[in-house]
């Protein structure tokens, strides 16, 4: 195959605001807006997130042993880190003592989500850019074209694995893609050491899968010189922010349970958190041009959307959870931690990585670990025993937390005694990175566009600027027409249209 | 033949779960021979509910520039060859997800597909009810959908 098409050619345009529309959701979509200045360059530019309206309220009232169903719903993307954070919050709220065994099954459970959704973003959102260039033409830069450069047998296991992670999640959750095992103290299903066995061969098969996607990373992303420069580039895609992550009690990496730590640009700890803690920590910034709020370490403030110590902007997802934590408690992807932590050492980097395509290799040693735990509890014989649920108590006000594939996720309910919903608060894992999304937009649209100058590549570059976060707004669950469809609509400085240019 | 009816979306979106409404009347109707799921969610998750069946039935909401809510349109995969292949934040679309299919499994796929798409008023509020319009249309729809089928 030929190699990938990392530029294009810019052609000058005449107009003054820039439109990127990915349309994914018939009923809205989230959209970049750039605007250009007199001379050609970015002045600024914005992510919009559509509203949904309603969810709270339709949630208030409701017995609050619902929630778990219910917020799941929000998202066909992640239900499964909906429902674990919504069962955690339901612990609190119980007073509920989850028993040893529930604690496997549910972090099994997850560890199947952990590997479908990442694998899903590598393979299907991720590696176009990279396998078939970000420059390529849209036409061939898709998971598709993906499965012509790398080939059939290949493509075939990626949806193997994608969907052995899946399968995991249908066994103990008892759905694959909306959860229902959840419970106050436990989970309502027991496995079978039939089960079991099954689950631990699947566990397997991905855990050499996950290596197998270290070495493509390595091979296609890291051993190409031109994407490094891209990585590393400082005017593009990086940026100094605080980071937030769960760790457990050694500071490694946890997707299910655990404090939550944040550090500062340099890497020291800021803060480490308990979940009913959440609201100390972070507050809300409301923007008038967009539906989703903006969160801030309080301790610091929102200063816009600027970086470096005085500025309360955080980011979560991979990136914010290598940079908080000292590794991995699972071989394979603790050596790839080490590899990747003298990588950037290499590069002088000391404290946590600033630039935000490393996102990408966050992700896949993420994949990785998800693999290697998934084994280590399907392995685990004591998963088959009955005790699945512990005692609860009269319920009152809860908040629980999980690292989604996205980034950390909080639920918070307060409850009347009758177990009725009298609030709920959710901060969910794209909302933690919005900001920060934003920014990182910003920057990469001034660094790309200058003198008037653009291109298909070079609208895509600034893409890839928001696409390594893995941002999901969607809180609805499918679309029948939906896709990676651009609009780009340049607009002069009092707003109004020049022109529209489509890819559709 | 093998065939599968599969009500898509989001059962807590208003008319967005109209298709997962249409599939519980179904369901409830027992029609012999035909599976019928709902699947609340899209993209690589259809190839796994998908594969093995000879003829797919996509029952969704869908919302037009100038369609009434309710109206209901059959459409092929063919319509959907204008929605772009490629990357989109979160996921790839049905079209994608098929020819990706039938690249990695093609002896698995359905050699059909076809979509039956409802007309929606509301997709933006959380709400478990169909709007009146929709509601109102339903039972036809229902019942197109059944003659289709038999």
């Amino acid at each position: 195959m030929a190699g990938p098409i990392i530029n294009d050619t810019p052609v000058k345009t005449n107009e003054k605001r820039i439109t990127i529309d990915p349309i994914t959701r018939l009923e809205g979509h989230g959209k970049i807006e750039i605007f250009l200045n007199d001379s050609g360059n970015v002045d600024n530019a914005y992510l919009q997130i559509p509203e949904l309206r309603g969810f709270e309220r339709f949630c208030m009232g409701r017995h609050v042993m619902e929630l778990p169903v219910l917020t799941n719903r929000l998202c066909g993307v992640c239900p499964a880190a909906h429902h674990l954070a919504s069962t955690k919050a339901l612990d609190a709220v119980f007073s509920a003592e989850p028993t040893p065994t529930a604690i496997k099954l549910r972090e099994l459970f997850y560890m199947g989500q952990y590997t479908h959704s990442h694998i899903a973003h590598f393979y299907a959102l991720a590696a176009p850019d990279f396998v078939l260039g970000p420059s390529a033409p849209a036409s061939q830069r898709n998971v598709l074209g993906v499965v012509d450069a790398v080939g059939v047998p290949i493509g075939a296991e990626v949806i193997k694995h994608r969907s052995y992670g899946q399968k995991v999640q249908e066994i103990v959750g008892g759905r694959a893609t909306h959860p229902v095992f959840g419970l106050p103290g436990g989970v309502s299903k027991q496995i079978s050491e039939e089960e079991r066995v099954k689950m631990e061969e699947m566990a397997k098969s991905c855990v050499e899968f996950g290596k197998f996607t270290i070495k493509l990373f390595h091979d296609v992303v890291l051993a190409n010189k031109d994407y490094l420069g891209l990585i590393l580039n400082p005017d593009i895609y990086y940026l100094e922010t605080y980071y937030m992550g769960m760790v457990d009690k050694d500071n490694k990496s946890n997707f299910y349970d655990g404090d939550i730590r944040v550090v500062d640009q340099t890497g020291n700890q800021l803060l480490k958190f308990k979940p009913d803690e959440y609201l100390d920590v972070i507050s809300e910034h409301v923007e008038p041009w967009t539906y989703m709020k903006m969160p801030y370490l309080k301790k610091i403030g929102w200063k816009g959307f600027v970086t470096g110590p005085t500025s309360g902007i955080y980011r979560v997802g991979p990136l914010g959870r290598i940079n908080v934590s000292q590794g991995y408690t699972t071989p394979l992807a603790q050596k790839e931690y080490e590899a990747f932590r003298k990588t950037v050492e290499g590069l002088g980097v000391k404290g946590p990585v600033h630039h935000t395509l490393a996102f990408h290799w966050a992700r896949v040693i993420e994949l990785q670990y998800a693999t290697e735990r998934m084994l280590e509890l399907a392995s685990d014989k004591s998963i088959t025993s009955d005790d699945i649920r512990g005692p609860y108590k009269e319920p009152k006000e809860g908040v629980g937390i999980v690292e989604a594939p996205r980034g950390t996720l909080i639920h918070h309910y307060a409850s009347d005694k009758n177990g009725i919903c009298t609030k709920i608060n959710m901060i969910v894992a794209t909302t933690n990175n919005y900001a920060a999304i934003n920014t990182s937009v910003q920057k990469a649209a001034k660094a790309l566009i200058k003198d008037w100058m653009v291109s298909p590549g070079l609208l895509n570059k600034v893409e890839m600027a928001f696409r390594c976060y893995d941002p999901c707004n969607s809180c609805g669950t499918h679309s029948l027409d939906d896709g990676p469809a651009l609009e780009v609509t340049v607009k002069r400085k009092d707003g109004s249209v020049l022109a529209t240019r489509r890819n559709f | 033949m093998k065939v599968l009816v599969l009500g898509v979306g989001n059962p807590i979106l208003s008319d967005d779960g109209v298709g997962i409404h249409v599939a519980r009347e179904l369901m409830k109707r027992k029609l012999p021979g035909i599976d019928v799921e709902e699947l609340a969610a899209s993209g690589l998750e259809l190839l796994d509910v998908v594969r093995g069946y000879d003829k797919v039935i996509i029952i969704d909401a869908i919302q037009t520039t100038k369609g009434k809510p309710g109206e209901l349109y059959i459409l092929e995969e063919k319509d959907f060859e204008k929605s772009i292949h490629g990357s989109s934040p979160h996921g790839i679309n049905i079209a994608t997800a098929l020819a990706l299919g039938r690249k990695l499994v093609p002896k698995e796929m359905p050699k059909e597909v076809v979509f039956f798409a409802i007309e929606a008023e509301d997709l933006v509020n959380v709400a478990e009810r169909l709007t009146p319009k929709v509601a109102k249309a339903l039972p036809g729809i229902v019942e197109q959908i059944e003659k289709e089928l038999m």
